[in-house]
């Protein structure tokens, strides 16, 4: 798989070109460098490009540039990348110039942030487990084994006196 | 009154007002009403959201919204190890979990640079044309009963049953089944597993011709999609549309056959198109390649090699239990393996198979670490969305609903 | 309790007709069509011949909220899609009872990220948790029959205003 970067400046003209000698784009996706060591050229673009009649595939960097980073949109070369760059706006935060409608896609439309951003935390919710007594639910036909508080309850919560009936 | 209506900004102001209004303005001098559909719909096919500029019943102009199912899974995977973001990756197309697996396990063994067994090779591509199977059943399920067959629902998920039982026999689960890793598959096929196999094989022809028989010369069901949402291929190429939409418009494009993969070099089978683009003409490529699965599936049962299912490198797999106890090296391989995972070296790899809906991809980078660092999964519904908009433009909402059942999106995958 | 003591207050005169009115909303409870990811399928399953739903009555999924009064909530609700479940819970008409089905829809599940709400009882209150990712049709049928079990009791936690 042929791998080249392309500059932002450049990008349009060469999909054009691209595209004239018959190259399909597979996919867009964002890619935020921080931690391989680009911190300098953080954000970019990965194109993987598809030719059907040679069978074969490739793969173009492209650098986004400026603050907010930006890069030149290439939907009105291939409209599929429509989608494909309204993504990568929306979890990277990469401004595509000449875009019809960039606005966010998968998040909602007031989110503040882009959470594919390496700065961007996972959001993991601490998970708090309290101490409960333990309780035996009973199932039709189950022994009941001693347990600690000698509650017994129904799947529905409701507790079992001795002699019901199950 | 407004005049003209643009339908972003229509949309952020009703929502503003905190009102989900059905009819989201109308203009008397237009005559055009932007309606929303969705995203709690039955037709929409989960939870997909169109903005519809209307002229009576007729669709001038459609906006899909997405992301009502956006779960973060690209994030998620980062915070795996590189075996368990297999788990995550598998739920994103949940109709077709088993090739999200498949996917993903080929970009990290580029990287890996190792080799899948023959064996592991031949498990995989059956369980996927099985998935294909069983996802096919569920398209024909729901797209006979948006046009009214109620009983192709029932017929598609009987068959499905057979399949998800199989499913169970081997992977453990019925969906979701986290079992086609990198290296290989993860256990063994079970003892006995030829008879479900081979019961499937012998009896979804029959199966299938019933299904034609219900639909294929309805005069209802070829009224209601013949004609119905033509999507020409130029469309097609230029809006990025791949799988079996793509197929019926024309463009002879199948992974399988061009750019094979696994033990699809070594089965022979057919690849159908058509030319006419409509509805009616994606499901008869559906129904064909239906057909062709099985066939896949037959051949491979024939020709199932012996041998290791998975790729034994001690780097990767941990040693058989009876190691443990004799090899220092082999607890704390284990140990290392268990806790950490394996690491990958640094690289970024790109792999597409083809899915039920067209050519879904795994781009994967890696820093050299115990996770992904970016886990990309190029969806083919999330592209193939985009031709929704062209193709019912022009036609009726009725029309619509045709064109959504036939474009068949999984919005786990859309919005992943 | 249930049934008509509710809105009449509870006395010897409607012990028995709580007993009718609770019999006849347990056998034909109406689901609330609100699929939205891998849980859904199951949840189509479980209507399908082989786990015939239609034997308790409730093979009819209706599309419109105000028809509906059981929502069973099958799969994971992100955040852009949490006033929507909202809203059509707010729009299923009184009694009403919830079902969670699966992990993302009890709990968050297997996704515990910046994405999803972490359990849909954040935003309804919910009568019946049924684990699994999905759950097997099986399952839900169990999580419906204690459902239907609630029902007969009389308690119901999803139609009190809150």
């Amino acid at each position: 798989m042929a791998g080249s970067s392309v500059q932002a400046g450049r990008w349009i003209e060469r999909a054009r070109a691209l595209k004239s000698e018959g190259w399909w784009p597979a996919d867009l996706c964002g890619l935020d460098k921080l931690r391989i060591g680009r911190a300098d050229e953080r954000f970019g673009i990965v194109v993987q490009l598809l030719h059907h009649e040679r069978k074969q595939r490739q793969t173009i960097h492209v650098t986004a540039e400026g603050d907010p980073p930006t890069i030149p949109s290439v939907s009105e070369v291939w409209p599929t990348a429509n989608f494909m760059e309204r993504e990568a706006y929306d979890m990277f935060g990469i401004v595509f110039e000449g875009h019809p409608n960039l606005t966010r896609i998968l998040m909602p439309d007031e989110w503040e942030g882009h959470p594919l951003r390496k700065d961007y935390g996972v959001g993991k919710v601490a998970v708090e487990f309290v101490e409960q007594p333990l309780l035996q639910i009973e199932a039709p036909g189950q022994a009941p084994d001693a347990i600690e508080s000698g509650v017994r309850v129904d799947r529905l919560g409701q507790v079992v006196e001795e002699g019901d009936a199950p | 009154m407004s005049t003209a209506v643009n339908p972003s900004e229509l949309v952020r102001e009703v929502e503003a007002r905190g009102q989900g209004a059905f009819v989201e303005s109308f203009d008397p001098a237009d005559e055009l009403m932007v309606i929303n559909m969705g995203p709690v719909h039955p037709s929409t096919h989960g939870v997909l959201r169109l903005l519809l500029e209307l002229d009576g019943e007729r669709v001038t102009k459609c906006l899909p919204i997405i992301g009502y199912l956006h779960t973060g899974m690209e994030k998620e995977c980062e915070d795996q190890n590189w075996r368990g973001a297999v788990t995550i990756v598998t739920r994103m197309d949940y109709l077709a979990p088993l090739f999200n697996e498949q996917a993903y396990s080929l970009a990290v063994e580029q990287l890996l640079g190792i080799e899948v067994p023959p064996r592991g090779k031949y498990i995989r591509t059956m369980l996927a044309e099985l998935n294909r199977l069983s996802s096919h059943l569920v398209w024909f399920g729901t797209q006979g009963l948006d046009m009214g067959a109620m009983s192709a629902m029932f017929y598609g998920f009987r068959e499905r049953e057979m399949i998800l039982d199989f499913y169970e026999m081997v992977t453990g689960l019925r969906m979701n089944h986290g079992y086609i890793i990198p290296g290989g598959v993860w256990e063994d096929l079970p003892s006995g597993w030829e008879r479900p196999v081979r019961a499937i094989v012998e009896s979804m022809p029959g199966r299938i011709d019933e299904y034609e028989q219900l639909l294929s010369s309805n005069p209802i069901f070829l009224e209601r999609t013949s004609g119905v949402g033509v999507m020409s291929r130029s469309d097609a190429l230029a809006l990025g549309a791949s799988g079996p939409i793509a197929r019926a418009s024309g463009c002879d494009w199948d992974l399988r056959r061009d750019m094979p993969y696994e033990a699809y070099g070594e089965v022979s089978f057919d690849v159908p198109t058509d030319t006419k683009g409509d509805v009616y003409a994606r499901y008869r490529v559906r129904v064909a390649e239906m057909r062709e699965s099985v066939k896949i599936i037959e051949q491979l049962l024939g020709k199932m090699p012996k041998g290791d299912f998975k790729n034994m490198d001690p780097k990767l797999t941990p040693p058989p239990r009876d190691e443990l106890n004799r090899s220092m090296e082999a607890v704390i391989h284990h140990f290392k393996l268990v806790t950490q995972g394996y690491t990958v070296p640094t690289g970024e790899a790109y792999v597409a198979v083809e899915s039920p809906r067209g050519e879904l991809g795994a781009y994967v980078v890696s820093d050299g670490g115990t996770s992904p660092y970016r886990c990309h999964v190029r969806d083919p519904s999330f592209v193939n969305l985009q031709t929704l908009a062209p193709m019912v433009i022009g036609g009726l909402i009725a029309d619509l609903v045709a064109c959504i059942a036939s474009v068949d999106p999984i919005m786990g995958g859309v919005d992943r | 309790m249930g049934g008509v003591s509710d809105v009449v207050g509870a006395n010897f005169l409607t012990a028995q007709l709580d007993k009718l009115v609770n019999w006849a909303r347990r056998s034909s409870l109406w689901p609330a069509t609100f699929g939205l990811a891998c849980c859904a399928i199951e949840m189509m399953s479980s209507t399908m011949p082989r786990h015939d739903l239609a034997r308790f009555g409730m093979e009819a999924f209706r599309a419109s909220p105000r028809q509906a009064d059981l929502m069973i909530v099958a799969g994971r609700v992100s955040q852009k899609m949490a006033p929507v479940l909202r809203q059509i819970y707010d729009q299923m008409t009184e009694p009403k009872w919830v079902i969670s089905m699966g992990a993302c829809a009890s709990t968050g599940g297997v996704f515990n990220n910046y994405a999803l709400v972490q359990g849909v009882d954040q935003i309804v209150p919910v009568d019946i948790y049924v684990p699994g990712c999905p759950p097997r049709p099986e399952m839900l049928i169990d999580g419906i029959m204690l459902l239907h079990e609630k029902i007969r009791r009389g308690e119901y936690t999803a139609g009190r205003a809150s």
